[in-house]
């Protein structure tokens, strides 16, 4: 059975961020373990806040979250490896984004 | 539909033991993650070795799993093609814990949410708790100019439900999706209430989708902004030139290339990247090509040049 709908999208952004809450929801977990994710620096509150009930949250948090959930889950990681595990990853996929605009990226 | 044999998937015998299931995966995820894999269908793979661990790391869908194979051993399915027996899952329950993660079975096989993916749902409904839906993730691959522009683009999502009869359904959804010019690679779309319904009235959960922009023939994206490989003749690069580049919105600029520029050299244009608040800009990286040497005339002015500037790009080495 197909059916189609036309329905309304956000853009996770300044304008649209995430709360804890919902970053918490959206990676099946509790707010307390993003409470932890921030203070080990995986994710950061995009805007001043006092505490864990005003912090807000961009899309690349939401990705970082996600990783380092799965790094949780698979491999059994702490949170302060998986932080740097995280920043590793982010850097290699830079450098081969820079290495396939050179037109090296089929040597690696 | 085949069926699929999560044991061959992660190189393992029926009677693995939970440590080995735990190994043999963790050593899979490792070969076939992303970042360091070298084969060509590392994601496929890396798909299917999670699917398995899905279902063999949870002692009751693994239980049910072997039941379910047994009966296709014994020629379950004559036709050749798989379909799950009738109450093939009578006394099993699944569900996902509060700690198991992002419900990111998106990706799975018609075999995996055929098989658990009506039973996890059952499993929920049966233990009469109140939660919102489970959020879910999936990604969507788009085209530069898609970014630019902004675009509206289908996706078709299956999942099984339970008809009034309590049989799995299945049910197909497409969805249009409007991708606001400006979107760059990593940023989610948030499709409010298409997730996984919600349990006991309470409302569904959220789709997110990653947005993931195909590799392009011209431009590299970083965030908001694109870089662009721009060859220069090595006289432009010495003299300087005005040079003209396409620019990603459809227009042609023409750039200044300063005098005694060498390879390497990045040349901002301003705002001229994805759009945005603030826009990105776009980024040339000169990269100084060589004349071919294949006429006299040609092999000529090299050797004048030699003679005219003299220089030794090898004077740091020492020898």
């Amino acid at each position: 059975m197909t059916s189609s709908v036309s329905i309304t999208t956000t853009t996770l952004s300044a304008s649209h961020p995430l709360a804890a809450s919902e970053l918490a929801h959206a990676c099946g977990a509790q707010i307390d373990w993003v409470v932890q994710l921030v203070e080990v620096g995986i994710i950061e509150s995009r805007t001043p806040a006092a505490g864990p009930d005003d912090w807000r949250f961009h899309g690349s948090d939401l990705q970082c979250a996600l990783e380092a959930r799965r790094l949780e889950r698979d491999f059994g990681v702490g949170l302060e490896a998986a932080a740097l595990i995280l920043d590793l990853e982010h850097e290699v996929r830079r450098l081969k984004g820079v290495l396939r605009a050179q037109g090296l990226g089929r040597e690696i | 539909m085949d069926f699929k044999d999560y044991y061959k998937t992660l190189g393992l015998e029926r009677g693995a033991s939970e440590d080995e299931i735990r190994k043999a995966y963790r050593k899979l995820a490792r070969k076939y993650h992303p970042d360091v894999s070298k084969e060509a269908d590392a994601d496929q793979r890396m798909r299917e070795v999670n699917e398995a661990n899905d279902v063999l790391r949870d002692k009751d869908k693994r239980a049910a799993y072997d039941q379910l194979a047994d009966h296709v051993a014994r020629g379950g399915s004559p036709d050749g093609g798989f379909r799950p027996p009738p109450n093939w899952d009578e006394g099993f329950e699944f569900h996902r814990g509060p700690n198991q993660g992002p419900a990111d079975h998106a990706d799975f096989s018609e075999f995996f949410s055929s098989v658990f993916g009506a039973a996890e749902r059952r499993g929920a409904e049966r233990r009469n708790y109140r939660a919102r839906g489970e959020d879910h993730h999936a990604a969507i691959e788009i085209a530069l100019e898609d970014a630019l522009n902004g675009a509206e683009r289908e996706i078709t999502l299956r999942s099984q439900e339970l008809d009034a009869q309590g049989r799995p359904e299945f049910k197909t959804r497409t969805l249009s999706v409007k991708i606001p010019p400006g979107v760059h690679p990593g940023q989610y779309i948030r499709l409010a209430g298409q997730g996984m319904p919600g349990h006991g009235g309470e409302p569904a959960g959220d789709l997110y989708l990653e947005v993931r922009i195909a590799p392009h023939k011209l431009y590299r994206v970083e965030d908001r902004d694109l870089y662009m490989s721009l060859p220069i003749t090595p006289t432009e690069g010495a003299l300087g030139a005005q040079v003209k580049v396409p620019t990603p919105g459809g227009g042609v600029v023409e750039v200044t290339v300063p005098r005694n520029a060498r390879n390497g050299l990045k040349l901002r244009l301003k705002e001229r990247g994805l759009p945005g608040k603030p826009p990105g800009h776009l980024y040339l990286l000169l990269e100084i090509a060589l004349p071919p040497a294949d006429t006299d005339a040609a092999r000529q002015a090299y050797e004048q040049l030699a003679q005219a500037a003299p220089f030794d790009p090898r004077r740091h080495l020492g020898v």
